[in-house]
């Protein structure tokens, strides 16, 4: 019933044919230069289907924060290829949105004026953008702090923010390092859930980095698990869970645990 | 509230008792430092010359500092923006910077003459580096959290320039200014003293010359609440740039 494959056995036959892949990486290196050069990716391989929700779990340091980067054209690399929807990553680009562990809010806009910035930034017009905002605005419980400063807000607020003012640009894929990883686990289940129905509506190709192994199996069809420094995708667990997923009714599942048990044993927590 | 403000006036007020009283008792001599009531008579007496003095050299300190800001900020951005200018301005920026300022006044006087305009120039160079060097500082300050999030949106360099490093900038180029503001009265009064028809460095160097310790003591006064004015209003612009150390 669990399927801890490993990636070569996969890659012919449970990963998706390259054609089809959102997001394709293959063979990919990244070294950080320096006196003390370090590698950090070392052949890594993986593969995302279209609409498709798979998280990578590693120990720290293990690099995939920056295989994040990578995918999402903010790091250079060195070799094998990145392909998004098929064309080579050459830097950022507008199918992609980036949601990181900061919420990056800009500490002297408004709330509004923050979610309203990456359309700006793209040079959507205002009144494309502003029905967008104002849904998700409601959507994510952000309505009337429109004009407070994000430091008027708590932490989960402000990364509700950081989502919105991401998904307001209507990304095909969306990254996210770890964006929960700043808050207290209740925040947290509580982000959870809104990303799973949000998810659950728009179907975005969600690309996740977690540290969380509940996190990363409450969320995801797949859970890539990388091995320590350099990174490299060692193991794939496919999450077999009904959709759409209610905690309450997921939570109960004794393949929830399991699926925890297993990947907690594949990250050598015990 | 009340509370503050009275223990502030019984400071200022045993203080001025100080002034008063502590020169008669300890036989300080009245040409070296006259009692506060003697230096505000003066004052009071030659009102009319102390204003119309103020006025001269608040002229030279408002046009020279807005100079400074305006040319500071000005240059600050070009080196931050061009890499050569960065390579070549800089280095020179930073050693004039270390020229004592003081020394180049005279030559303002040659330069520009006895009137408004070497004093304008004096001030200026006084007030000037530390704006420039706030507004690097300030434009290098970009959190890098921020600087890959406007990447990974796609934003367009006159978008990082003006929407995320000149308002992250402002805090340290407040810093800057407010440095310069005090700077900038020192300038002008210095300008006044190598050489001068008015203004109230003019009319310190007057009153020492013709042994008037209490009106000297009367334009020292003055200048020193015109500083304090100055930056008081500074200050106070300042505080429109509330987000200094603030990051998510």
């Amino acid at each position: 019933m669990l399927q801890a494959v490993k990636p070569d056995t996969l890659s012919a036959a449970a990963a998706p044919p390259a054609q089809s892949a959102a997001i394709a990486v293959r063979h990919v290196v990244k070294t950080f230069a320096g006196r003390h050069a370090v590698r950090a990716l070392d052949d890594v391989d993986l593969a995302i289907r279209p609409h498709e929700f798979v998280s990578i779990l590693g120990p720290s340091g293990c690099g995939k924060s920056t295989l994040l980067r990578i995918v999402a054209g903010l790091t250079p690399y060195e070799g094998g290829e990145v392909l998004v929807n098929e064309r080579p990553v050459r830097g950022p680009s507008p199918e992609i949105g980036v949601v990181f562990q900061s919420s990056n809010m800009l500490p002297w806009l408004t709330v509004g004026q923050n979610l309203a910035l990456g359309c700006k930034l793209r040079r959507i017009p205002a009144a494309h953008a502003a029905p967008k905002i104002a849904a998700l605005t409601e959507m994510l419980g952000l309505k009337g702090f429109e004009n407070n400063h994000p430091h008027q807000l708590s932490g989960g607020m402000r990364q509700r923010a950081a989502i919105g003012q991401v998904l307001a640009l209507d990304p095909q894929i969306l990254l996210m390092d770890e964006p929960f990883g700043a808050l207290d686990a209740l925040t947290r289940d509580k982000l959870n859930v809104e990303l799973l129905r949000i998810w659950q509506e728009q179907r975005q190709t969600v690309l996740l980095v977690t540290h969380s192994i509940a996190e990363a199996v409450f969320l995801s069809d797949r859970v890539l698990v990388m091995s320590g420094r350099p990174g490299k995708v060692v193991r794939e667990v496919r999450i077999d869970l009904p959709r759409p997923r209610l905690p309450e009714r997921i939570k109960e599942d004794p393949r929830y645990g399991e699926y925890i048990s297993e990947l907690s044993r594949l990250m050598g927590v015990y | 509230m009340l509370k503050r403000w009275i223990e502030a006036l019984l400071f200022w007020a045993a203080l001025a008792l100080l002034w008063e009283y502590g020169v008669a008792w300890l036989g300080v001599r009245r040409y070296l430092l006259p009692p506060l009531s003697a230096v505000l008579s003066a004052g009071w007496s030659a009102r009319e010359l102390l204003l119309e003095n103020t006025w001269v050299t608040l002229a030279e300190v408002l046009v020279g500092f807005g100079a400074a800001v305006l040319g500071g900020v000005l240059l600050g951005v070009v080196i931050q923006l061009s890499g050569l200018a960065r390579r070549t301005l800089y280095p020179l920026i930073t050693a004039l910077q270390s020229m004592p300022k003081i020394a180049l006044a005279p030559l303002m006087v040659v330069w520009f003459g006895y009137g408004f305009g070497s004093k304008v120039a004096s001030t200026f160079l006084f007030a000037f580096f530390p704006v420039v060097v706030a507004t690097l500082g300030g434009m290098q300050s970009v959190a890098i959290n921020l600087d890959e999030h406007f990447r990974a949106l796609h934003a367009s360099t006159w978008d990082r320039f003006w929407r995320l490093q000149v308002p992250a900038a402002l805090p340290a180029f407040v810093d800057g200014v407010k440095i310069a503001m005090p700077l900038a009265v020192i300038g002008a009064i210095v300008g006044e003293f190598i050489g001068a028809e008015q203004g109230l460095g003019h009319l310190m160097t007057v009153a020492t010359a013709n042994a008037q310790t209490d009106l000297m003591f009367a334009a020292i006064l003055t200048i020193t609440a015109l500083a304090v004015l100055l930056y008081a209003l500074v200050e106070r612009l300042a505080k429109a740039v509330w987000w200094r150390g603030i990051s998510f």
